[in-house]
């Protein structure tokens, strides 16, 4: 699979303060995002996310930084022409109507006047602000601003679309709206790379996913690789039948076989498997155990934000590793 | 794709401009400027406003109606409308420029195109020049129809103020747009731009004030030493006359010097002692002015000439016949004033003639060589900082 970014060794420090301290934004970021998926970038609040975003659009110089994006070095302006980006917080210039203000960002793009033309209408019309088009932008929500910020993400047909939280302030329709449009843009062959702190968003359209805490990628790849270690099954029987039916599983799962704490009569196995889950059923229904549910967990994206958070917050181990926690 | 930029960001600068409106406010004061210049007139009895008259020596008895209005665009029109008024408003208009540019929000989607940072900010910096052009222009344009219209002189080399006014501004911006890039304030580029404007007038104010001072204590020198010269010319004659007399002369055996005067012209004339004392002095005050007179100078040499960049107008507008014709006036309305005896040495109208000449004369190189030297120095800190900023 080739690599629409390609990653190395990212590391920008600040100075600053009143003794010269250094502040380390990034600690060394390894990332790579296959051309044609969409990829979600997670964190808390200062993990570097949006650091790293600048580095790639050029609006922040790294302290070291190797690898690629479209295949040309970090900080190559030509190819800032194939990406889109929509930057957080932005303030886009409320003199300008949003026609004008998509037309604007496209010439600044190198698209051509004809095609700028043409593609602002159409894009205002994807994002949902057609209507809007000749208003001015400082008449506009903050939603309104996000759609018509996306359009202008989009003005020079990029191969690479780079978008910071960009659902923050959208309503549910709205947020609907932006999936349905990334959902496009992937079926269209462009990278999408997304940094968002809303999980469930990205849950729903993201191929794969990294979480980044205090300047480090603590884990990447795809949801289902990410969650495996904690998907299991659990099985509900009658309080009365909870120990006829924990012996019955730990004949089959020895001791990845347990009660859940708190819960009366749910049996945890710890396999993701369906298949592996049959002999456990079929024993307890030979053994009489009435089966109340049988009920597939799969941890969500937040759980395992969570857990990732929480685990990067004590240690602070360099580098990344594919597919799993580092 | 250069050229589609360039457009875009000059496009936006009108827009924003516009939005604020001042664009509008700023040309319909050089509008209004234009007609109040219109309004001026010369006849025969004075100079006319509107249908009134003010009966003055400046009519067209003495006075071509063309000089009348060339003199009023040079004197007025550049160096207090052009200069003063329309700048300052300029600099309102234009000091949000940069710190907008840099603004959070406003920058990242910017830098994310393909257009290098020294490019963006140059381009961004001609924007803000680009106003100023355009509203000197039609200020200058409409006194060119004025001067043609009423004067009967048709003069398109007053457009020459444009460019002029131009350099001037652009020493100004350069400056707020680095306060801009350092302070990310609009109001704090414009104060500091105009404490710099302000600075950079008492070095001239200085300059001028010392270049009087040092013409004038020359003019002084010139005087003590021709009074000195005269006096022992007097003092030799009298010897000489006493030697024709065969009277002994101060300094013979019969007639020794008196104790502590070593000079036989001192006893024949004893008010030459004085007048070689106020030689000395009026030495070393001359001394004293050219040593003031260089440090200034250094400095001024430093900085940007705003005063004879503006000053360009007059020495490339008007022609030496002109200034003769307006020195001749200006004498016969000076004619018959009392001379103040107790005037200092630069109010003699000799110095204000040096000192003018000496202005005249600063070349052209050092007048904007060293002020586009600053400029692009202070252009090229700009740059360093732009692009070595994260945002």
């Amino acid at each position: 699979m080739s690599h629409a970014i390609d990653l190395a060794q990212v590391q920008k420090t600040y100075k600053g303060g009143l003794f010269g301290s250094r502040v380390h934004a990034l600690r060394g970021v390894d990332l790579k995002v296959g051309e044609g998926e969409i990829f979600g970038l997670l964190g808390p609040n200062g993990a570097g996310k949006s650091t790293l975003v600048k580095i790639m659009m050029t609006v922040i110089r790294p302290s070291s930084c190797s690898g690629t994006v479209l295949g040309k070095k970090v900080g190559d302006k030509a190819t800032l022409a194939r990406i889109g980006y929509l930057p957080e917080h932005h303030r886009f210039p409320e003199y300008l109507t949003s026609r004008q203000m998509v037309e604007h960002f496209g010439a600044l793009s190198g698209v051509s006047k004809k095609d700028r033309r043409r593609r602002s209408m159409e894009l205002l019309e994807t994002v949902g602000m057609k209507d809007w088009a000749d208003a001015k932008i400082g008449s506009y929500s903050k939603g309104m601003r996000q759609r018509v910020g996306i359009a202008q993400a989009l003005i020079n047909d990029p191969k690479l679309v780079v978008l910071d939280e960009p659902t923050d302030g959208v309503d549910p329709t709205g947020r609907r709206d932006i999936r349905e449009i990334l959902t496009r843009l992937k079926d269209e062959g462009r990278t999408v790379f997304l940094n968002s702190h809303l999980l469930s968003e990205l849950e729903m359209v993201c191929d794969r996913v990294a979480i980044m805490v205090k300047g480090l990628v603590r884990t990447h790849g795809t949801i289902d690789e990410l969650t495996t270690d904690q998907r299991h099954y659990t099985i509900t029987v009658s309080e009365s039948d909870k120990d006829r039916a924990l012996s019955g599983a730990k004949d089959v799962f020895g001791d990845a076989a347990e009660l859940v704490p708190g819960r009366a009569g749910v049996v945890r196995i710890d396999t993701a498997q369906a298949d592996r889950v049959q002999p456990v059923i079929d024993k307890l229904r030979g053994a009489g155990v009435v089966i109340h549910a049988v009920t597939p967990f799969r941890p969500s994206l937040e759980d395992l934000f969570m857990q990732v958070v929480q685990d990067g917050a004590g240690g602070e181990t360099p580098g990344a590793a594919k597919g799993g926690r580092s | 794709m250069i050229l589609s930029q360039t457009k875009a960001i000059f496009v936006d600068a009108y827009r924003e401009l516009n939005a604020k409106k001042m664009f509008w406010i700023t040309m319909a004061l050089n509008v209004l400027a234009v007609v109040l210049f219109a309004s001026l007139g010369i006849n025969e009895r004075g100079v006319s406003f509107l249908h009134w008259t003010i009966e003055s020596p400046m009519n067209t008895a003495r006075f071509s109606e063309e000089l009348f209005y060339k003199v009023q665009f040079t004197t007025w029109g550049i160096p207090f409308w052009l200069s003063w008024i329309t700048a300052i408003l300029a600099l309102i208009s234009t000091a949000s420029i940069v710190p907008d540019l840099v603004s959070s929000g406003i920058i990242e989607p910017v830098l994310s195109k393909p257009m290098g940072r020294i490019r963006l900010f140059l381009t961004k910096y001609l924007t803000g020049l680009l106003f100023v052009g355009f509203q000197v222009f039609v200020f200058s344009l409409g006194c060119v129809l004025v001067i043609g219209i009423r004067g009967g002189a048709w003069e398109p080399k007053l457009l020459l103020a444009v460019p002029i006014v131009l350099m001037f501004f652009s020493y100004l911006f350069a400056m707020c747009a680095l306060f801009g890039l350092l302070t990310r304030s609009t109001i704090a580029a414009l104060l500091l731009t105009l404490l710099f404007w302000f600075m950079v007038w008492i070095v001239n104010t200085g300059d001028s004030v010392i270049l009087s001072q040092r013409e004038g204590s020359i003019v002084q020198l010139e005087d003590r030493r021709e009074d000195v010269e005269k006096q022992e010319r007097f003092a030799r004659a009298r010897i000489e006359q006493l030697q024709e007399e065969g009277k002994p002369i101060p300094g013979d055996a019969d007639r020794p010097l008196p104790e502590g005067i070593d000079d036989p012209l001192v006893v024949m004339n004893p008010a030459l002692t004085a007048s070689r004392n106020r030689l000395a002095e009026g030495e070393e005050s001359v001394e004293m002015w050219e040593a003031w007179y260089g440090r200034v100078f250094a400095l001024k040499t430093i900085l940007p000439k705003t005063q004879e960049t503006i000053g360009l107008t007059e020495r490339w507008l008007i022609t030496q016949e002109e200034i003769t014709e307006l020195l001749g006036f200006g004498n016969e309305m000076n004619e018959g004033r009392p001379q103040d005896e107790d005037a200092p040495a630069f109010a003699d109208p000799r110095v204000s003639e040096r000192v003018a000449t000496i202005m005249r004369e600063r070349s052209l190189l050092w007048i904007l060589g060293t002020s586009f030297g600053y400029e692009f120095v202070i252009l090229g800190l700009c740059c360093v900082v732009f692009v070595r900023r994260d945002f």
